[in-house]
């Protein structure tokens, strides 16, 4: 199989059409270098140990990044700790359990669409719920519940995918040899589909934390000079802090918005790090 | 096991009409498996074989869009009844499916899945053993046992898949083309263990392949667009065959 794949990955660089790939992907790499490559030359008066450590100032030169990232780790924790089980959770209930009703077909088409629903929107959504309703004021506990209501039904989208990858051969065997539905979700399903799905809530997961828009809606703040402790401190994130500089007049600020764009990214890639460890994980175990 | 006078059925069918989104795949079929039997289903492609295989051990079900009409007892017990487990009447009555879909585990896991899921406990290498010994798999060496199932050889793989049903004892087992997409070697050695496991089980096994029928099976059905056409002693049914669709499948003049 890795043999046979080694070929296709061969002769796939000859003619035209991939000629094109290459030309594609020569192209997305070339974006990826410049893009990082202008942030880093923008950022480069304010990158330093202090700046991912320092809450942000009146001084542009003295400001940092460190409530926002610590805010956006919380939001990413929180976030993943609610939305990927209840979203892995709904994904193996309507793919293995639920029967074909008119009603699981139409939540299926609900989750489909909300995945589809821009970020601002949830922002609205979380105002009114978590912000006004329970009054939980523009905390990062609100941020992450807004944002856990925009992940979910990308989380089971992506993992409804993933399981319905997995060929029903593999279920019939299991079947056929006395299993129950639970034991053959348990035993063939959910180890086939465990990359997919892990990717599945990693994408997912990406689209939170780079999400600007619902938590400037809720009132994010840019100006916190301490770092959160507590899910219920104020509402604090890399991406809003990055809008929140951008929109400053005074020279300087659009350094550190490009610093705390660098952070971003290296949060992302930090996230990425977990996809490739599980993508070599795949490679092992498979054929 | 209490077992049954050969006169009376392991399996039967009673006007087994199953469908698939409205469409009858099998119509009206009704039919009687003696114990002890090897019971070839054979006719042409798309006539219902594998889903009058898999309506012996519910297997239908699972696809969504299926509804079964009639009954299929198994030792007189009706299999569809409310009170009737799947999984214990798939244990009971295993299958073998065309394509092997081993797991991709070791030897050992694949022929001891079963097993687990029936909540048997203790050391499971006796049964694990007992059952690759009878397709040929065991040698004595353990390596065997921990060997991937998924760098086997196609035919290894098959007489896998047939020790992994094996393995729970079943009553009778359902073979879906057993040798489809194997060399004449592979086949050969299939084809022995059927024919070596007739005193162990009821066997019924569907094949595109009704020479396979001819050398293996004590009974043979014919089946046409999901009509029973006839059911009969191998030899008669080979050579005087009573339904006209009957003699022009087997002598390959079917339109």
């Amino acid at each position: 199989m890795s043999e046979s794949r080694g070929a296709r990955a061969g002769v796939a660089i000859r003619g035209p059409i991939g000629a094109m790939g290459v030309a594609a992907a020569l192209v997305t790499m070339a974006a990826l270098i410049l893009l990082a490559g202008v942030l880093l030359v923008e950022a480069r008066e304010v990158l330093d140990w202090r700046f991912f450590l320092n809450p942000p100032s009146r001084v542009a030169a003295e400001g940092g990044v460190g409530p926002a990232l610590a805010g956006s780790l919380w939001l990413t924790l929180i976030v993943a700790a609610i939305a990927v089980p209840l979203g892995v959770g709904t994904a193996v209930y309507l793919a293995e359990y639920a029967p074909p009703t008119r009603l699981v077909k139409a939540v299926e088409s609900v989750l489909t669409n909300l995945a589809g629903v821009p970020s601002v929107v949830y922002g609205i959504a979380g105002l009114a719920l978590f912000v006004r309703g329970p009054g939980l004021g523009p905390s990062i506990l609100a941020g992450a519940l807004t944002l856990t209501a925009l992940t979910v039904p990308l989380v089971v989208v992506n993992c409804r995918k993933a399981l319905q990858a997995v060929p029903d051969e593999s279920r019939w065997a299991a079947f056929g040899l006395g299993a129950s539905r639970w034991q053959v979700v348990r035993d063939q399903v959910l180890p086939a589909a465990a990359p997919d799905i892990v990717a599945g809530c990693c994408a997912a997961l990406l689209r939170a934390v780079g999400a600007a828009a619902p938590l400037l809606m809720l009132g994010a703040v840019s100006f916190t000079t301490f770092v959160p402790g507590s899910p219920h401190d104020p509402l604090t994130a890399l991406p809003t802090q990055i809008f929140a500089w951008a929109a400053r007049p005074q020279e300087g600020f659009l350094a550190l918005a490009a610093g705390a764009s660098v952070a971003l990214l290296l949060l992302m890639a930090a996230m990425h790090l977990v996809l490739f460890a599980n993508r070599r994980r795949r490679k092992g175990t498979l054929t | 096991m209490s077992a049954p006078g050969p006169a009376l059925p392991v399996l039967s069918t009673e006007r087994l009409t199953v469908r698939f989104d409205g469409k009858a795949v099998l119509k009206d079929v009704s039919l009687e498996i003696p114990f002890g039997q090897v019971v070839s289903i054979i006719g042409p492609a798309g006539s219902g074989k594998t889903t009058l295989l898999r309506s012996f051990n519910r297997m239908n079900e699972l696809i969504p869009g299926a509804k079964t009409a009639g009954t299929v007892r198994f030792q007189g017990v009706d299999l569809y009844a409310a009170d009737i487990d799947p999984a214990e009447v798939r244990r009971r009555i295993g299958m073998v499916f065309q394509k092997a879909t081993l797991f991709p585990k070791s030897v050992f896991d694949n022929v001891a899945f079963g097993l687990r899921a029936k909540g048997v406990e203790g050391d499971l290498h006796d049964l694990v053993e007992e059952a690759l010994t009878v397709v040929g798999l065991w040698s004595g060496g353990a390596e065997v046992l921990d060997a991937r199932a998924l760098d086997l050889t196609a035919g290894e793989q098959r007489r896998l898949s047939i020790a992994r049903a094996l393995a729970l004892k079943p009553d009778c087992l359902l073979l879906d083309e057993p040798t489809a997409a194997l060399d004449p070697a592979a086949s050969a050695k299939v084809e022995s263990i059927i024919h070596a496991l007739r005193h162990e089980c009821t066997i019924v096994l569907a094949t595109s392949d009704h020479t396979q029928a001819g050398r293996l099976s004590d009974l043979t059905a014919y089946l046409d667009s999901g009509r029973l056409m006839e059911y009969g002693a191998t030899q008669e049914l080979f050579t005087n065959p009573r339904n006209e669709r009957t003699e022009s499948y087997l002598t390959g003049r079917l339109p």
